[in-house]
Formats: structure tokens, C-alpha cells, sequence
């Protein structure tokens, strides 16, 4: 944190870089949005917590598809959001269709553009048959690797199509090269479709493009151990590797590895309480309206410290001890 | 010897006959000498219902046949009939061959004066060599084999020819014999009614007992009064209105079916007695009514009087007929224009989609999904529609020309159950409807109409159908569960019914868990149809439980006001817009608040904006957005500008510090010049 590459860089391109502008911006303006409900409890308490939830990774539920693709940390956030949220689908076996998949996501987005879940469904069916069944973690960690990385694919998709056609992406004039990086490359007739493009040749295009992208792409490392293994990859192959490589997952950090997908003990504890009050569910209701007073003023009510929050929502249902004695 | 049937039913008396015909013989005894006579009148006078009283030949004796000697003509085949001459002069003018067993006519001599002749019960298979006997008036064959009618043509004064029981199978040969009164031809095997149109004093016509199967052809026959059809098999009747005079007609045991194959009797103004007896026609339950109305001059029907009560009961019986027609034909009509409205309905909505599909795929840059085949849709919709929808506008156009403007909705109520189709029918709930009605109706069913638009109207679904518990959905474009969310608005929603048509939601493995999870304040009973498990309630909930978790728990509490503001601010919209016209409204809305507290909050956060509403608060933000970077670009100028000059000033400070001691150092290094110094400036400044 207090390195000295950090106070190297101008000011403008260091905040650039850690998008805090883009958090500020946002601050600001759910501040506008919502002035009437916020100034009951005060703005310092509301910036408190609005970068509190920026931190647990909570910023993201329900706001718009802009906001969620705005920074690297919001597309993990959602990311893990929606693990948490959807693992119990994943867990109980059902296999979607990528629309299903899409409807899932909208729930947590409204405004979800199709395009991606699409792009992710073709990863893990490998461009076939669109409308197959996909499992939970296999839709998942192609959709991580879709979305977090969705411009490097973009320019990779663009370099792969070049490299078929024989065209060489390296005459591209690159700003930050060196001359050395100049390759004379031979004519790739060979290249098919189905056999894809010789690995080696397309690690170097990737370098250059990783270069030039900084913080949007994965560990070159990594994909240069991916890269190494095959002689020849298609494009599809390349992803699916991506996805499935469980280093560039714990790169990304948002979601636990393959084998501990469907492990989340805490939420599990969350649900077990939950499940319990279902056969008791309905008298829940009943109770919840006979007390409608307290339960409204529950929610208009001067805001409260956050780490009561959490216990006092499970809680609420049907639970009859009430926690406005935790309000201070 | 008499046929049994021409037995008079009445027993009369047996010398003095009244036949229908007024066939009168008065004879005495027999040694008198006595002529008989014969008159023949044209009264109609009323009938016992039998044909022919043949009861003359009661006052025939046998014994007239002891005194025929046949004699072997000269002629090969044919016997010569002499009689002596007493006989002769007694009966001069009958002559009666029954039961001679005769296989010929013989031929008959010197009888040219006869105007009787019988030759009942013989075998006689043609009919010949009496074309002498001109002054023949009664000729009777019955019980013979004649299979053709032939040799009548000289007898021009004929008026009775009688062939019953033979085997005739064609009515021929009767062009001459205008004078005819009686033609019987029962027992035969006659097919058709041809050849008697010139018999225009006939009066009795029996063809009963052959093979007719249809009435017709029966013009010309102008003085007709009874015809026979019984016992043939005949399926309809014609012409019969044609006949002047016909007053009794006997159909019994045919195969009449239904009143309008005997249409024709109705309008006969003659007729008085008819039989109908035996057909199928008179086991219907609606038989006599309907025969009695439409032939309201009828005196006996079926051998039995025809009461007046009977006729009074038939008219009213017949107006109820006719009322019940007129109200299903009413009936079919309003069901086929709701129909055509249907097909005119689905067909709008069809195009929309087509247009809508076409817009989406135009704006789609990766065409990767095919587009959705709305032909899909097509449950309704009749004929195919071409791909241009330029073309199908025409089309269209020429189509609907017969249907009125108003036919692109329809809004039907049945009992409980009010049914929209088309999306201008979410406007009836505008319209003020009776407490009653409203209050009746449990069951409201959209077809044809958008969900975003059904949406809209909730608020008002709430409160002019308090009573709705069953909400059935078709062809309303449902795709996304989150659309369900919308639901949660409602008072209360005990059923649910997706039609897999139209709705495309309903083909997601999860969607009824997740309408069962959303909605489980509500305590559904069905949904589409299957009951509710508790295990369905168990596995919705442990399928979204985490998601409702976070939903309420992990947002940050600004976040979860403004979405649950936002919520009751569009409900609030609604209300706002009505004015307050009931004044129950504002302590509903408070109740209805409090409801909405009253479901699990934790769920409450889940809402369903359209995406038009989604757009439109976006477009607002955007004004804010452009602010707040403005704003914050403005805070990190100076911020930067700040930073700046603080580097700058860490940079330069050091230096500074030095060139501050450095001067104050070579300041005090001469003691005494400096003290002098210091007081100069303590003086300069008084």
C-alpha cells in the first residue's frame, strides 16, 4: 500500500487507477437521488456506510448494468454476489438454459444485457447448440471469466480472427513497444478454423495486448502456462482453458475454488434458520400484520448501527423479540 | 270372398250400402226379377275410413258362377265363356269368374252390354280379350298375377279398375280411361307415381302395400279425395298441394322422419284427415304439436279427433319453439362475433410481436439467437401470415374490413370469472362497475396483452376486484421471473395460471419455485392447476431464502429505503391521480402499507420495474450524474491542486529551512551589530 510506485504516478492516473473517482461520482449521486431519505440520518453516516458496502462487496445489488461494469472491484463484487446468492440452485442440481441463467442475473441486475450471458453460455457449450443445459459452477466460472475480462476478450476474439485470416496484429503501430517486439512472421496458411492458431505466436500478440491493458487482464503468467501446454488452440478452447484454470480464479479472488463452490457455511446457517420458519411461515405473516406499528417504524426508523443490522433482519420473522431496544 | 280390409267397419246394413262412393246397388231378393242399378254419385260425404265398400259383392251369388260353362274355343289358348241364356237375361250386365282358376282372360261372347266383371282370385297374369266389352264400368282383378297393366284401352267408360294383389310394377297404360273414380292398386310392386296425371275425376287412389319411396307427380288429379300410401317406404311427400280435393291421406307405416319431408301438406287447404302412424316421424316427442301447428285445418290425425285443447296446446308449445330458436341463434351470434374479436385480437397481437421481434433483432449486433419464430404464437391466429409485415398491414387491412373499430378488445364477464383480451381492455377497469359484480368476480384472465401493461394497472385491479383470488395469464409475454416480483402489489393471489402459450417464463425449470419463494405471504393454493406442496414451499425457500437474505440484510439501509420508497411512490402515483375520490383511499393506502410491511420485508426489495420505467429513471439520473462528475471533477482539481503545492512545498521546504537558518545564523554571528540592529528596529517601529 505505501509503496513508492504509487506515488509515482500523476495524480489524476493514480485515482484513475484505483476508480475512486467513479466510487465518489456514485456517492454523490445516490446522495442527490435519495436527499430526502438520507438527510433524516445525516450524510457523514451515509458515506460511512455507502463505502462500507463498497468494501463487503454489497454496492452492486440492484443498481444498474453501467455501475456494475464501471470498475474491476464492482464486476467481483457482483460476481460473488451472485455465487452467494445462487449457489443454493447450483447445489440442488438443476441444470438452466442460458436464458435461465439470464433471468437469474437480472434479478440481481434489471438491466443485464443478454449479450454476455450469451457469450458466457458459448464458452462452456464451446459455441454449440445454445439452448443445452449448463451446470451451476461450469456456467459460472465461464461467466466470471466473460464479464471481468469481457474487453480483453473483445481484443482477443479481434487478434484470433486476424491470426486466422493471416493478417499479423503485430504491424498494429503499439505505442509502448519496443523494436525488438517486431516479429517477421511467416505466412500461417496452415491456420484452420478447427485447429485454431499456433499457441506460441498468439502468446506473444496476448503479451502485447496485456501490456497495453493493464489491469483488466489476467496474470500473463498464467496464461502463458495455459499457452504452453497445447501446440495449437482455437479460440473457444482458449476460454474454456481461462475458465477453468484455477489460478486466474484465485487471481480474480471472487469466487472459491471448483471443489468449495457449493460450500458456504455461513449462508448455510442463514438458510437453516430460514427453512426452519417455513411451516411456520404462514403464522409469521399473521403476526407480522398484527404488528404493523412497530415493524414500520422498524423501517423508518434513525439508522442504525451497522453490525446490528444483520441480526436484527434474520430475525424479524416472526421472531417476537424485537430489537428496537438496539436502537440508540 | 270379400278382401278382409274392404269389410265395413261399421257394420251396416247389409242391403242398403252407402259407400263413399255412393256405389248403390239395390237388390231384392233373388227370384225377383229386378235390374239393378247403378248410381253413381259425386257426393263427399264423411267416411269410416275405409276405402271401398265392396259390400256389392255381397249381393253377388256365388251361384252366378255354377251357371258359366267354359267351353273350349276354336282358338288354342283361350277359353270361350257362354252362358245359358236365362242366366243372360237375369244378370245381363255383370258376369263374376272368381275363383275359376282361370290362367287366361277367356274370351267373352256376346256380352257386350256387361259392365261389371269380376275375376277375384284367379291366376290370370294378363289382361286380355276384353276390348269388346266398351260398356265395362267396374272391373275387378284382384288377387291375380298380372304383372303389367294392358288391354284397358277400349274401355273408355270404366270407372272402377280394381288390381290389387298382383304383380304390377308399373302404373301404364291407363291414357283412355278418363272416366276412372277408383283405380286400386295396393299389393303390387310399384316403384313410382307416373301416368295417372290425366285421371281428373279420379277420386280413391289406393297404391298402399307397394314399393314407393317418394310422393310426387300427383298434379292433374283434380277431384282426388282419398289416397292410400300405407305401408310403403316413403321418405318424403311433394305435390300433395296440388290436389284440390284431397281431404284424406293415409301414410301410416312409412319413413317419413321429419315434418318438413311432408312440408307440402301444410299447405293443402283440403286436407281434413291424415295418418302418420308408424313412421319415425311420430315416435319424436315433438310430433303431434308440430303437426297440428302447421296443419291447423286438421279434423283427425292418426284415426283420433283432434281436440281443440290439443290444438291450444300444440301453438303454445310451437311459440316456445320458436322463442328458444331465436335465442340461440342470438346466442351463436354473439358467440361468433366474440370469436372474430378474439382472432382480431390475437392477430394485432401477433403483428406487435413480429414488429417488436424485428426492432430487437435490428438493434441486436449479434445475431447469434435466431429470432423468436412468433408463428409459435400462433394458437389462435388462423391463416398464415407472410414475412413482410409491409404486406401483412394490407392484408390485414382487407381482412378486418368486415370488423368494426371497436373490435381490438374484449371484455367478457361469466359468472366469476372477468376476461380481457386485448390490451384496450385494461381500460374497463376504469369503468364503474356494480359493487355486486365486482364483488363477484374471483377470477380475472389476461390474453393478449403485455405484462408491463397489466403491471400498470394493479393499483386499480386491487380495488375494483377486491375479491380476485385467481389470476390466469396468456399470451401476455411473461420471459423473466423477475416479472413475477410485480405480483407481490396484490392484496392476496390464491391461484395462479401461466399458459405455457405465449408466456415463454413458464419453460424455466425454477419459475414456480420462484413465484411460491416471492410470493409466500400469500399462501398460494395452486399453481397451474397443482396443488401447493409443503415440500414446494421447502424447496423455494431453500433455493431464494439467501437471496432474499442479502436482498434485505446486506443492503446498505439508504438502498433498501429508496427501493421501498420508490415502491409505495409509484402506488402513491396512483392514488394521488384518482384524487381521492373514495374517501376510504387514504386509510387504504395506509392499510396497504402496512400490508406491504406485513409480507416478509425481506423480500420486499425485490420489485419489478418495466423496463420503460427503468429507462425513464435512468434518463433522470443522468442530469445528477453529469452534476455529481462536475462536482467531484471540480473537488479533485483543487484536491490535486492542493496535493501539488503541498509536493511542492515538501520539495521545496528543506531548502527553505537551510536558507531560514543559514540567514539567521549569519544575522547573529557579530553579537554586537546585531543587538545594535535589533534596538534600531524596536526604535524605527515606535
Amino acid at each position: 500500500m505505501l509503496s513508492p510506485e504509487r506515488l509515482a504516478l500523476p495524480d489524476y492516473e493514480y485515482l484513475a487507477q484505483r476508480h475512486v473517482l467513479t466510487y465518489m461520482e456514485d456517492a454523490v449521486c445516490q446522495l442527490l437521488e435519495n436527499r430526502e431519505d438520507i438527510s433524516q440520518y445525516g450524510i457523514a453516516r451515509f458515506f460511512t456506510e455507502y463505502f462500507n458496502s463498497v468494501c463487503q462487496g454489497t454496492h452492486i445489488l440492484f443498481r444498474e448494468f453501467s455501475f456494475i461494469q464501471a470498475t474491476p472491484h464492482n464486476r467481483a463484487s457482483f460476481l460473488r454476489a451472485f455465487w452467494r446468492c445462487f449457489r443454493t440452485v447450483g447445489k440442488n442440481g438443476d441444470l438452466l438454459t442460458m436464458r435461465e441463467y439470464h433471468c437469474l442475473l437480472q434479478l440481481l441486475c434489471p438491466d443485464f444485457p443478454l449479450e454476455l450471458t450469451q457469450k458466457a453460455a458459448r464458452i462452456v457449450l464451446m459455441d454449440d447448440a445454445m439452448d443445452c443445459l449448463m451446470s451451476f459452477s461450469d456456467f459460472l466460472f465461464a461467466f466470471q471469466i466473460q464479464f471481468y475480462y469481457s474487453e480483453f476478450l473483445d481484443n482477443v476474439a479481434v487478434i484470433y480472427q486476424d491470426l486466422l485470416s493471416g493478417k499479423n496484429p503485430n504491424t498494429v503501430i503499439v505505442p509502448t513497444s519496443s523494436s525488438g517486439q517486431h516479429y517477421q512472421r511467416p505466412a500461417l496458411g496452415e491456420a484452420g478454423m478447427l485447429e485454431g492458431v499456433e499457441a506460441s505466436l498468439f502468446y506473444q500478440c496476448l503479451e502485447n495486448l496485456c501490456d497495453r491493458h493493464k489491469y483488466s487482464c489476467p496474470p500473463p503468467a498464467l496464461v502463458k502456462e495455459i499457452l504452453s501446454n497445447v501446440q495449437k488452440l482455437t479460440f473457444y478452447g482458449f476460454l474454456v482453458a481461462l475458465s477453468k484454470h484455477h489460478g486466474i480464479n484465485q487471481a480474480l479472488g471472487a469466487l472459491p475454488d471448483k471443489g468449495d463452490l457449493m460450500h458456504d457455511p455461513a449462508m448455510d446457517e442463514e438458510l437453516d434458520r430460514l427453512l426452519a420458519q417455513v411451516p411456520g411461515l404462514v403464522n409469521a405473516t399473521s403476526e407480522a400484520s398484527c404488528l404493523p406499528s412497530r415493524t414500520s417504524s422498524r423501517v423508518g426508523s434513525p439508522w442504525r448501527p451497522l453490525h446490528h443490522s444483520r441480526k436484527v433482519d434474520t430475525e424479524s420473522d416472526g421472531s417476537t423479540e424485537e430489537t428496537d431496544e438496539s436502537e440508540t | 270372398m270379400i278382401p278382409g280390409k274392404y269389410r265395413s267397419v261399421s257394420g251396416r246394413a247389409a242391403n242398403n250400402v252407402n259407400c263413399g262412393l255412393h256405389l248403390v246397388i239395390q237388390t231384392s231378393t233373388l227370384p225377383e226379377k229386378n235390374k239393378t242399378e247403378f248410381r253413381f254419385s259425386r257426393d263427399t260425404s264423411p267416411f269410416p275410413g275405409r276405402l271401398l265398400q265392396h259390400d256389392l259383392e255381397r249381393n253377388y251369388s256365388s251361384r252366378q258362377g255354377d251357371h258359366i260353362n267354359l267351353v273350349s274355343s276354336s282358338l288354342p289358348s283361350f277359353p270361350i265363356l257362354q252362358r245359358s241364356s236365362e242366366e243372360k237375361s237375369l244378370y245381363s250386365d255383370r258376369l263374376t269368374l272368381e275363383r275359376q282358376k282361370l290362367t287366361v282372360c277367356p274370351i267373352i261372347d256376346g256380352e257386350e252390354h256387361l259392365r261389371l266383371l269380376n275375376f277375384q282370385h284367379n291366376f290370370i297374369t294378363r289382361i286380355q280379350n276384353i276390348s269388346n266389352l266398351q260398356s265395362l264400368i267396374f272391373l275387378d282383378l284382384y288377387d291375380n298375377q298380372i304383372e303389367e297393366i294392358s288391354g284397358l284401352s277400349t274401355l273408355r267408360s270404366l270407372r272402377v279398375l280394381l288390381l290389387g294383389k298382383n304383380r304390377i310394377k308399373k302404373i301404364s297404360n291407363l291414357e283412355n280411361l278418363k272416366n276412372l273414380d277408383v283405380l286400386d292398386l295396393h299389393g303390387n310392386q310399384i316403384t313410382k307415381i307416373e301416368n295417372v296425371n290425366h285421371l281428373c275425376d279420379l277420386r280413391v287412389l289406393n297404391l298402399a302395400r307397394n314399393f314407393l319411396s317418394h310422393v310426387d307427380n300427383l298434379h292433374g288429379l283434380d277431384s282426388l279425395t282419398e289416397l292410400n300410401l300405407r305401408h310403403n317406404q316413403i321418405t318424403f311427400v311433394r305435390d300433395v298441394d296440388n290436389l284440390p280435393c284431397l281431404q284424406r291421406l293415409f301414410l301410416s307405416f312409412n319413413n317419413i322422419s321429419s315434418f318438413d319431408s311432408v312440408s307440402c301438406l301444410a299447405d293443402s287447404t283440403s286436407l281434413s284427415d291424415i295418418t302418420f302412424d308408424g313412421n319415425p316421424l311420430a315416435q319424436e316427442s315433438w310430433y303431434k304439436h308440430t303437426v297440428l301447428q302447421n296443419m291447423t285445418q286438421l279434423r283427425q290425425l292418426d284415426m283420433k279427433r283432434v281436440t281443440e285443447e290439443e290444438r291450444r296446446v300444440a301453438s303454445v308449445v310451437a311459440k316456445k319453439e320458436e322463442e328458444k330458436k331465436r335465442e340461440s341463434q342470438k346466442q351463436s351470434l354473439l358467440k361468433e362475433k366474440k370469436r372474430l374479436t378474439i382472432n382480431n385480437v390475437a392477430r394485432n397481437w401477433d403483428l406487435q410481436q413480429r414488429v417488436s421481434n424485428n426492432a430487437i433483432n435490428a438493434d441486436r449486433k449479434d445475431c447469434a439467437s435466431p429470432p423468436r419464430d412468433s408463428c409459435q404464437l400462433d394458437g389462435s391466429t388462423t391463416s398464415s401470415l407472410p414475412a413482410e409485415t409491409g404486406s401483412l398491414d394490407s392484408g390485414l387491412t382487407s381482412a378486418l374490413q368486415g370488423l368494426s373499430v371497436t373490435d381490438t378488445h374484449l371484455v367478457e364477464i361469466e359468472g366469476d370469472t372477468l376476461s380481457l383480451y386485448g390490451s384496450g381492455a385494461l381500460e374497463c377497469l376504469d369503468r364503474n362497475w356494480s359493487l355486486q359484480t365486482a364483488g363477484m368476480v374471483t377470477t380475472i384472465s389476461f390474453t393478449f396483452i403485455e405484462f408491463d401493461e397489466i403491471v400498470q394497472v394493479f393499483p386499480k385491479l386491487k380495488i375494483k376486484f377486491p375479491n380476485s383470488l385467481h389470476l390466469k395469464f396468456k399470451e401476455t409475454n411473461l420471459v423473466m421471473l423477475q416479472q413475477f416480483n410485480a405480483l407481490a402489489q396484490l392484496r392476496r393471489v390464491d391461484q395462479l395460471t401461466v399458459d405455457p402459450q405465449g408466456n415463454p417464463v413458464v419453460n424455466f425449470t425454477l419459475w414456480k419455485y420462484y413465484v411460491l419463494f416471492r410470493l409466500s405471504h400469500f399462501s398460494m393454493q395452486k399453481i397451474n392447476g397443482t396443488e401447493v406442496t409443503q415440500n414446494d414451499m421447502i424447496m423455494a425457500e431453500r433455493l431464494f431464502g439467501i437471496l432474499a437474505h442479502v436482498a434485505s440484510s446486506e443492503l446498505p439501509q439508504y438502498r433498501m429505503i429508496s427501493i421501498l420508497g420508490d415502491a409505495r411512490r409509484k402506488q402513491f402515483r396512483y392514488l394521488l391521480e384518482t384524487k381521492g375520490k373514495k374517501p376510504g383511499i387514504a386509510s387504504e393506502e395506509n392499510n396497504d402499507s402496512k400490508r406491504v410491511m406485513g409480507e416478509n420485508t425481506n423480500r420486499a426489495t425485490l420489485n419489478y420495474t418495466t423496463k420503460e420505467w427503468h429507462n425513464e429513471k435512468l434518463e433522470e439520473i443522468k442530469e445528477k450524474k453529469k452534476f455529481c462528475q462536475m462536482y467531484v471533477e471540480d473537488l479533485v482539481k483543487e484536491a490535486t491542486d492542493i496535493n501539488m503545492k503541498n509536493e511542492a512545498l515538501q520539495k521545496l521546504w528543506p531548502q527553505m529551512f537551510i536558507e531560514l537558518v543559514r540567514d539567521a545564523v549569519i544575522e547573529i554571528r557579530n553579537k554586537n551589530t546585531y543587538m545594535k540592529v535589533c534596538l534600531q528596529q524596536i526604535t524605527d517601529q515606535k
